[in-house]
């Protein structure tokens, strides 16, 4: 089970790495920004995205935009690491979404992390 | 008076009484000259009876003396002239006859004297045939035998004429005891017209005595009542007089009350009354002066009027009192007058000129009071003006019909345009909503309008107003109607606050709690994320202390993160705003995932968690619902003794499902049942320290609960544990829509 962690903040990135590998035992790759984590996905086809949604530059809601407008990475579920009190357009998305589209709320229990991953590949 | 006439019958009397006695006078003089007249004709007719009877007696002597100068001289004169006598017996005794008229005495006469007449008459002309036949003997024997026989006749006739004439005689021979009567009429007409004369002079100084004695009583009393003496004993009598004395007697009466009333008037009047001479000197003051001025008033009286009133109102006074001399009717003035301390009053004047008594007659009504209020009210009204022309929230009063009939300049600035532009207008043009609906339209203002009381009668509610000079710039407005009355007229008036500005800071507001949480949450990520991958040993085994200690970081960690979330909450749920996303869910699972959520935390606490089952269905927000049954099976489990049990109980009723969470804990005091479920309330102060949490979560789950319909609460008893419970619809069972809907179909 391979998982991109798309996020700008570097330990929140080593926290989500070491919490999938040695809680659900999945291969993370790691990418620090929107764009970077898009060229990535392309690449190493993740099974499952965690896309922060605050990041400069491409933030999470043009990076999850790119990736469904790309066809190699449109089908590939995204779990968004953010709040709801600033992402009011999450439901509809979600609704809207052909593909499984989560969200897990920050600050993140690794151990509910890595079940939500587990429960999401099975 | 012992005949209680009146003047009107005395009248009739005085010129009545002498009226009858001339009229009896005139018909007894009436009668007297009729008599008179009457023995008048019987002279006259006595007079031509002995006249025609010596003209028959003359007759037969003259007829004698001819038969005998025919006897001797044969001469045709003498016959023709004893013809022509003969010829006119006849009538003379006609006439005789006509002239004794009825009197039988006469009348018998008459017939006795004709009798001898035709005999006489027959032997004349016996005598005269025995002329014409030349029996002169004969003729003159018969001659001499007639006329002894006419003369015997005439002597007969003679007796019998007397006989007839004697009465007639009399009767002119009465002419002495005519001139008697005569005399006497004349003596009883000056009698009678003595008597006449005493009658009238005598009624006439009878009732000039009743009546003039009394008119000059009255004329007496109307001098006695313009000198104001007492008027003499009312006069006697029922007439006109008495009555009108009576009358006048009464009216004094009623002008001397008057009179007092008057005075009464003037002498308690609370206002001051005066009458000022041509001097402009006090003439009369009313006792009022005293208690208003200060002044009595005889320290008044010949006082000038001008002494009185404040000099910076001088001028104007005498320029008012010399309108009153012109105007003939009363006229105000105002002035500040000296009371006798030297302090001002505010006088309202009310004056008038009488030409005739050369002299104002003025009230003067104390206004200080009033102008005080006045310029309190004065005041307030400028107060009040100034507040509503420069408070920052629009003012509109508009008709119940929704038109516009005055506005304050924030409304100008709000809708940035003047006033007149606002006036008359009907609110919907003030709104995004005439971009879709017609201002013309009575049906669509109509449409609009009860919204808009709906929405902001008695309240607050928020609108898109629009700018009135470029009608596609919208601004958030917020609008509170309250209902007046105007003079029975029914308004209201509108409260505009453009909240433009706060909208944007409000949103600057979330913008920046949602930024900073989610800045607070990235770092917390990290911590909270290192402090479990230790703590359940995903690094290696820890030792018993340093696991210890991890534990206390984690846990004050996830406190920090709660906190957070509260906040959070707690800023939508006054917004109005807690996501929510409404599902149809089994209650079970809402109790599965929160059992999950807090059997760690009630291992730590030592508590049992016993779990209810059901199958009902709900439909809500089951995240939501799971925050709330957390919430509270925290609680539960924070204030449980050790060993306690913290069931949750469901309890199915009509229509609605309730959760109930029974704790074994300490209880809640009756006097904080009601703060339970405010901001930051808990039982005890330090109870946040002791037992954690920010007291903001029974507020975020009334919130939470209230958004699905339903209502929180909690039953309690002081040291007998607490049971929270909560209560949301339940979903109709698909059988019972059908019902509904089959019903309704």
């Amino acid at each position: 089970m391979k998982v991109l962690i798309i996020d700008d903040d570097e330990d929140s990135r080593s926290i989500a790495r070491l919490s999938l590998e040695s809680l659900a035992n999945a291969t993370v790759i790691e990418a620090s920004g929107g764009q970077e984590g898009f060229d990535l996905a392309k690449i190493d086809k993740p099974d499952v995205i965690l896309l922060d949604l605050l990041m400069p530059n491409l933030d999470g809601r043009a990076t999850f935009q790119l990736l469904r407008s790309n066809a190699s990475t449109a089908t590939i579920p995204i779990i968004f690491l953010t709040i709801k009190g600033i992402f009011d357009e999450f439901d509809e998305l979600k609704a809207n979404s052909n593909v499984l589209v989560d969200l897990i709320v920050k600050p993140f229990d690794p151990t509910f992390l890595a079940q939500q991953i587990q429960r999401i590949l099975i | 008076m012992k005949f209680q006439l009146k003047l009107s019958h005395k009248g009739i009397i005085l010129v009545s009484v002498p009226l009858i006695f001339a009229t009896i006078f005139l018909a007894f003089l009436t009668y007297l000259l009729n008599q008179a007249e009457h023995e008048v004709e019987a002279q006259i007719r006595a007079k031509a009876l002995v006249t025609e009877a010596g003209n028959l007696q003359k007759s037969f002597y003259d007829a004698g003396v001819a038969m005998a100068g025919y006897s001797i001289t044969k001469s045709p004169l003498f016959a023709d002239r004893f013809d022509a006598i003969l010829r006119q017996i006849p009538t003379i005794l006609e006439s005789l006859n006509s002239l004794v008229g009825d009197n039988p005495k006469q009348q018998q006469v008459l017939v006795e004297l004709k009798s001898i007449a035709y005999s006489a008459l027959k032997i004349l002309k016996e005598a005269k045939n025995a002329v014409a036949t030349d029996e002169i003997d004969m003729a003159q024997m018969k001659a001499r035998s007639v006329y002894k026989q006419a003369r015997a006749l005439t002597d007969k006739l003679k007796v019998t004429i007397n006989d007839l004439t004697s009465d007639e005689s009399m009767l002119v021979n009465k002419k002495s005891h005519q001139i008697d009567s005569k005399l006497q009429v004349k003596i009883f007409l000056a009698i009678g017209f003595l008597i006449n004369i005493i009658i009238a002079v005598f009624l006439a100084l009878f009732f000039s005595k009743g009546i003039g004695s009394r008119i000059e009583i009255l004329t007496d009393n109307s001098i006695r009542l313009a000198r104001g003496q007492e008027l003499n004993a009312l006069v006697s009598g029922n007439d006109e007089i008495a009555q009108l004395d009576k009358v006048f007697h009464a009216m004094a009466i009623n002008l001397q009350e008057a009179m007092e009333k008057e005075r009464a008037i003037v002498e308690n009047a609370a206002d001051v009354i005066c009458s000022i001479n041509s001097e402009g000197k006090f003439a009369a003051v009313s006792p009022a002066c005293k208690e208003l001025w200060g002044y009595a008033p005889d320290e008044l009286v010949g006082r000038k009027f001008v002494d009185l009133v404040f000099n910076d109102d001088l001028a104007q006074t005498i320029q008012s009192a010399r309108q009153v001399r012109q105007s003939k009717v009363t006229t105000s003035f105002e002035n500040r007058t000296f009371k006798k301390d030297g302090s001002l009053v505010t006088v309202l004047w009310s004056a008038y000129w009488s030409e005739r008594e050369r002299s104002m007659f003025c009230v003067a009504h104390d206004i200080t009071q009033r102008k005080l209020a006045e310029e309190a009210i004065k005041a307030s009204e400028e107060r009040i003006r100034t507040i509503i022309e420069n408070m920052l929230v629009g003012l509109l009063i508009i008709t119940p019909t929704g038109f516009v009939e005055a506005v304050n300049p924030a409304s100008e600035r709000i809708f940035g345009v003047p006033a007149k532009e606002l006036l008359g207008k009907h609110v919907l043009n003030l709104f995004s909503e005439s971009k879709f609906m017609n201002v013309d339209n009575e049906y669509d203002r109509k449409q609009f309008l009860e919204t808009f009381f709906t929405k902001s009668l008695n309240r607050v509610g928020e609108f898109d107003a629009i700018k009135l000079l470029n009608t596609d710039e919208d601004f958030p407005v917020e609008i509170s109607l309250t209902e007046f009355n105007i003079g029975g007229n029914l308004k209201f008036m509108a409260n505009i606050l453009d909240v433009s500005e706060r909208k944007e800071l409000e949103k600057m507001k979330k913008e920046f709690v949602a930024t900073v949480s989610h800045e607070l949450r990235t770092p917390l990520t990290s911590i909270r994320g290192s402090l479990t991958l230790l703590s359940v040993g995903a690094l290696g085994v820890l030792p018993e202390a340093v696991k210890k200690v991890v534990a206390i970081a984690e846990r004050n960690t996830i406190r920090l993160i709660g906190l957070i979330n509260d906040i959070l909450d707690i800023e939508k749920l006054e917004a109005g705003k807690l996501d929510m996303v409404f599902d149809d869910l089994a209650l079970s699972n809402v109790i599965e995932r929160s059992q999950e959520s807090v059997k760690s935390f009630a291992e730590q606490h030592g508590v049992n968690l016993i779990m209810a089952q059901t199958d009902i269905k709900v439909h809500a927000d089951g995240d939501r619902l799971v925050q709330v049954l957390v919430n509270l099976l925290s609680n539960a489990c924070k204030f449980s003794p050790k060993g306690g049990n913290v069931t949750v109980a469901v309890v199915d009723i009509p229509n609605w499902v309730e959760v109930r969470v029974i704790d074994q804990g300490r209880g809640i005091p009756a006097k904080f049942k009601n703060l339970l479920f405010q901001k930051f309330q808990q039982v005890e102060a330090s109870d946040s320290r002791k037992k954690g949490g920010t007291g903001l979560g029974l507020v975020i789950c009334k919130g939470i609960i209230e958004q699905h319909g339903g209502i929180i609460g909690v039953e309690s008893e002081e040291g007998h544990g607490s049971t929270f419970y909560f209560r949301i619809p339940k979903i109709k069972e698909p059988s019972e829509i059908n019902k509904i809907f089959l019903k309704q179909a």
